[in-house]
């Protein structure tokens, strides 16, 4: 390994660095507030270091990772989500859990697998990071040890998805048996033989699961559903969004959808999706499964930008559309699962029903979720439609009308449900006097649902960051 | 002495009744110690795979990708045995149906 390789490398070695000496130091000091104090330090240290590892460029370590501006990109995303994560979970795992130490380094090992799944390049970094990952949230789903909900979802979780994990790598073994080679680059071979086709359709069809995506999201109501609510929107962020990273630098690097029939399969599973989603959601009477659904067509959504990497719509706009979408999705799942987490402080708040009034009871925490609701459904002037018209230009440059269709079709049913929590939050009640235990919660979802409305109005940084970071992508 | 060479259709084909037998049973056991063991033997026919994958091509990789398998399975066998003691401690059974709590 070179030295250019090694300041590349800085954001992960300051991560896991700190990790390691998280685990000592909670051996000595068992005191909440340090080892959230600890947990931002080093998520802190993570976020500088990617300036200092720009510097050394794009830079191959090995054939294992490409550490270049789109995994930095991501990196910073994932490193900003687990900061919120954390400070939002204190408060919320305090009462749950009689350790409560041990979740912020399960938070940051996460972190650290995201992030290896944003930058790696080779089967075995694949592997290691989606694992990293996945193991992580198991522990972190079952983490409340006086609750029921959290454990099943938790075993739930655990065996669903290490039959996805098997899948891919039965996958990668017949895609390696083919061509001789694990790194993402040369994994298409050259003559498309029956058992290339086998394993690439496995690898993919894993992702789609851990993407929750129709015919594979049988898991997600009920992993969100039992999951805390911090955890929910870690999973429903983080987790989802380093697979879609990664699944959009396999597919641009490996072309594996220029063969025909994982194009249109591809293609099937995000046109049902969407339209299932939505669907779906307009039945649910729980928040969380609500916000379930809507992910599934969410994931859906993000297809279009997966999918334009095969069309007329060229490598670099998919990548700049995938970026884009998926940080207005992190924003305004944050600030909705953050908004939950804040009201189910000492007991959880999860029915449609206990936000009806919440304008009068709570208006800033009220106004929070309206906002990231109407992100959501893709309403002008939020973040949520800026990532949807980006996804509506991919797809018609792209000529992928089909996808387009169900992208409109999917957006107006979600309008009402998404209208319907609003509504729900304006039923005229008497205002009480609820007031927040803690400032930080409050203080976090305010600054997430500003950022939905200030990246809505104002997106020229946030398109300019993403093209910035791709300008690499790819080579 | 010559030592036969096994076909590397054979060894996939037993890789992947391995992982179809794997399959069956996380979707007909109840009994979450039985639903682990079938995971592992979707894990170990990955692993044989990636051997014989690797053994074909003449080169270490399919190996390491076997420990790295290894490694993995034995982290998760450890998080997944802790919820283990903790649904028998909770719900008296191991069957995966009485925690049934959330609606699906």
């Amino acid at each position: 390994m070179t030295g250019p390789a090694l300041t590349a490398l800085a954001p992960y070695i300051v991560l896991a660095g700190g990790t390691t000496l998280m685990l000592l130091a909670v051996s000595f000091v068992r005191r909440g507030p340090v080892t959230l104090g600890m947990t931002l330090a080093v998520l802190l240290g993570t976020l500088g270091s990617i300036g200092f590892a720009a510097n050394a460029g794009t830079q191959h370590v090995d054939s294992f990772l490409l550490v270049d501006g789109y995994a930095h990109f991501f990196t910073a995303l994932f490193v900003l989500a687990a900061a919120a994560t954390a400070v939002l979970t204190h408060g919320y795992v305090d009462r749950r859990a009689a350790q409560r130490e041990e979740f912020y380094i399960l938070l940051l090992t996460a972190t650290l697998g995201a992030m290896t799944m944003a930058a790696a390049a080779h089967f075995g970094a694949f592997l290691l990071g989606m694992e990293i990952l996945s193991i992580s949230l198991y522990a972190m789903i079952a983490y409340p040890d006086r609750e029921r909900a959290p454990l099943e979802a938790s075993i739930k979780y655990l065996v669903l998805s290490g039959v996805a994990s098997t899948t891919i790598l039965f996958g990668m073994a017949l895609v390696y048996g083919e061509t001789g080679t694990m790194v993402f680059a040369q994994a298409l071979g050259s003559d498309g033989s029956v058992l290339l086709r086998v394993g690439q359709g496995m690898i993919l069809a894993g992702l789609a699961f851990k993407l929750s995506l129709v015919p594979f999201h049988m898991w997600t109501p009920d992993v969100y559903q039992g999951a805390p609510a911090p955890v929910t929107g870690f999973v429903a962020t983080v987790s989802k969004g380093a697979v879609a990273a990664l699944l959009l630098r396999y597919v641009a690097t490996t072309e594996v959808l220029s063969l025909e029939s994982l194009f249109f399969g591809l293609s099937l599973i995000a046109v049902v999706s969407m339209v299932a989603g939505n669907v779906l959601a307009l039945l649910q009477d729980n928040l969380k499964r609500l916000l379930a659904y809507s992910s599934i067509a969410h994931m859906g959504y993000l297809l279009i930008a997966v999918l334009a990497v095969a069309s007329a719509a060229g490598t670099e706009m998919a990548a700049e559309t995938g970026m884009v979408y998926l940080v207005g999705y992190f924003v305004m799942t944050l600030a909705a699962f953050g908004v939950m987490t804040v009201l189910s402080a000492d007991d959880d708040v999860e029915d449609l029903a206990d936000y009806e009034g919440l304008f009068w009871r709570r208006p800033l925490l009220a106004a929070v979720l309206a906002g990231a609701a109407l992100s959501l459904a893709g309403i002008p002037l939020t973040v949520g439609f800026i990532a949807k018209f980006y996804l509506f230009a991919a797809g018609v440059q792209g000529s992928l009308w089909l996808l387009v269709w169900a992208l409109v079709i999917g957006s107006a049913i979600g309008v009402y449900y998404y209208l319907r929590i609003v509504f729900s939050m304006t039923k005229q009640m008497e205002a009480g006097d609820e007031t927040a235990p803690t400032w930080w919660g409050p203080a976090t979802v305010v600054v997430l649902g500003a950022a939905i409305v200030v990246m809505g109005v104002y997106p020229t940084p946030l398109i300019d960051a993403a093209r910035e970071a791709i300008r690499a992508f790819g080579g | 002495m010559t030592v036969p060479v096994i076909p590397i259709e054979h060894v996939l084909a037993l890789a992947a009744a391995l992982f179809v037998m794997g399959l069956v049973g996380v979707l007909v056991r109840r009994n979450v110690i039985f639903l682990l063991m079938s995971l592992e033997i979707m894990m170990n026919a990955c692993g044989l795979a990636f051997i014989a994958a690797g053994a074909k091509w003449g080169q270490p990789d399919g190996q390491i990708m076997f420990m790295l398998i290894l490694a993995l399975a034995a982290a998760e066998v450890a998080v997944a045995l802790g919820l283990v003691l903790q649904l028998e401690r909770r719900f008296d059974s191991l069957d995966i149906d009485t925690a049934g709590e959330l609606s699906g």
